[in-house]
């Protein structure tokens, strides 16, 4: 077959699109994935996701600088990880549970977690200052397929993601705080009957939600960069996928985030990267029109 | 085991339970009749700590449990068997069973409570794998109630066992119950529907609008003529 050098230019450039989308499908998945799951079973919108997504980055930053990059990412993510666990619960116990018996409890989560995230991006900005920050490269080097480069970086990106995913997937499924909370979004009534610690599981869920966009932090500023301010964007993000893979929807949470990743990736080659976030709108506002519940949301 | 006294029970603004004694002892089976929506499951979830406003005195073992969060009464061995069963309903009946082992107590048990169980009730041995929102009425009754029983727990408190039920599983029910009782359980069963069931009982109350308006023992209750015409159909 002969393709002219037009034809082969613009198809090198169509999978260099898929694999942007890809990858940043994969690290989308995992933080809707975290959202979703929070609201699924506390029934609590967190809208300052998208500044633990930041603080993951910035712990990653501050342990460099500390450490030195001794043990490379491995050390880092043994050591975030646990972290942001750590931040996740200790923020639900001090912050959120106490608004749960009040009336009207979701729309005060909402306001106490807007401000919370106004206040951290602010702190950002004052401690590290108002410059983005980049992280080292996950993996240096690219695998060169004929005249497909594919940067190690983003393999490292979407195999971690997914793993990620599938990681939290098995503890869901396999392990008894998992069953405890998959008894507590289906039933709450019916889990507290069973003697499962409701508040427990709450404030555990926020920490695993914490960890999944933390971790999602990590993986996506070493690609780009640490942005203090940048955490609203990534909330919107995250809720504009949530919303249109359905509320609460797990699954519909992953098809929507890899949807979006490449509506982004092809918006962002055929129009420019300004209009990526034009285009997510539109697509929301399509939704909620079209199929209110979401893709795979219930009613 | 279980001492209730002066209990009063909210929902909300309104009170449901007014000044509410009963008293439970261990091996016992206490059948709780009255009419619906006078206050028998509040008094059953009251003891569970499954409602949020409650005063008065609630003693288990000696113990004072109205304070208690649910998950520290199911450890000590009381579990609420609710009359709307509260299943998990996208969860096989093997998961939900295992949930019903949560408790620190019941852990240990976990294998040979599933075993006990399931002779129990042979129709869910055969549907394990079964997701629990596609059993029919009675299977998912008979899930609830076993799921009560993984908890390992010496006192039960059952909710209206045979709601809802056509009659040969109200038989079902009740012969089950029988054996729950025949093995040393303590059981407080609020239920009207099973006229059987009073011959089951050690004691007797009856609950009309928020108060106990009879307590004694069966042959008390069957000489007690309000009662006969009321409950009791004779």
């Amino acid at each position: 077959m002969n393709l002219s050098e037009d034809t082969i230019l613009l198809l090198l450039e169509l999978t260099d699109v898929i694999i942007s989308g890809l990858t940043n499908g994969s690290v989308y998945a995992l933080m809707a994935v975290g959202l979703t799951l929070v609201y699924g079973v506390t029934k609590a919108f967190n809208f300052a996701y998208g500044s633990f997504f930041n603080l993951g980055g910035y712990c990653a930053w501050l342990m460099i600088l500390a450490t030195g990059f001794v043990g490379g990412y491995f050390s880092i993510f043994i050591a975030v990880i646990p972290l942001m666990f750590a931040v996740g619960y200790g923020l639900e116990k001090a912050m959120v549970a106490p608004l749960r018996k009040r009336a009207d409890w979701e729309n005060k989560v909402m306001m106490l977690t807007l401000g919370l995230s106004l206040f951290m991006d602010n702190l950002y900005v004052a401690v590290f200052g108002g410059r983005v920050k980049s992280l080292p490269t996950i993996l240096d080097g690219a695998l060169t397929i004929g005249e497909v480069i594919l940067n190690y970086q983003d393999i490292m990106i979407f195999f971690m993601s997914i793993s990620g995913i599938l990681f939290f997937g098995w503890i869901l499924n396999n392990t008894r705080t998992g069953m405890a909370v998959q008894a507590v979004a289906q039933n709450p009534e019916g889990a507290k009957i069973v003697g499962i610690p409701e508040k427990h599981i709450f404030a555990s869920t926020f920490a695993i939600s914490t960890v999944m966009v933390g971790f999602s932090g990590i993986l996506l500023s070493q690609k780009y960069f640490i942005s203090p301010m940048s955490g609203g964007g990534i909330m919107i993000k995250s809720w504009v996928i949530t919303a249109f893979g359905g509320m609460g929807s797990i699954r519909g949470g992953l098809y929507a985030a890899f949807i979006i990743g490449m509506l982004e990736a092809f918006v962002g080659w055929q129009f420019g990267m300004s209009y990526t976030m034009i285009a997510l709108f539109v697509l929301l506002l399509t939704t909620l029109v079209v199929r209110p519940q979401g893709l795979m949301g219930k009613g | 085991m279980l001492n209730v006294t002066d209990l009063n029970a909210y929902y909300g603004e309104a009170q449901v339970l007014k000044d509410v004694s009963i008293s439970v002892n261990q091996g016992q089976a206490v059948v709780m009749l009255g009419p619906n929506g006078h206050g028998k499951s509040t008094l059953l979830k009251s003891i569970c700590g499954l409602v949020e406003k409650v005063q008065g005195g609630i003693e288990y073992k000696g113990q004072d449990i109205n304070r208690l969060a649910t998950e520290k009464i199911v450890n000590m061995g009381v579990t609420y068997i609710a009359e709307n069963r509260e299943l998990f309903p996208h969860m096989t009946v093997l998961e939900n069973l295992k949930l019903g082992a949560y408790s620190k107590n019941a852990r240990p048990h976990e294998k040979d409570n599933l075993e006990k169980v399931l002779a129990l009730f042979p129709r869910l041995k055969d549907r394990q794998k079964q997701v629990a929102s596609t059993m029919s009425g009675g299977e998912a009754k008979m899930l609830a109630v076993a799921r009560g029983l993984m908890s390992n727990a010496d006192f039960l408190c059952i909710d209206e066992p045979s709601l809802g039920l056509q009659p040969s599983l109200r038989f079902e029910i009740f012969s089950t119950l029988k054996e729950i009782i025949d093995q040393g359980k303590t059981v407080l069963i609020v239920e009207q529907n099973i006229p059987q069931i009073i011959e089951l009982a050690d004691r007797i109350y009856v609950m009309e609008e928020g108060s106990i308006s009879f307590e004694g023992s069966k042959d008390e209750a069957f000489s007690d003529d309000h009662l006969k015409e009321i409950f009791l159909g004779m």
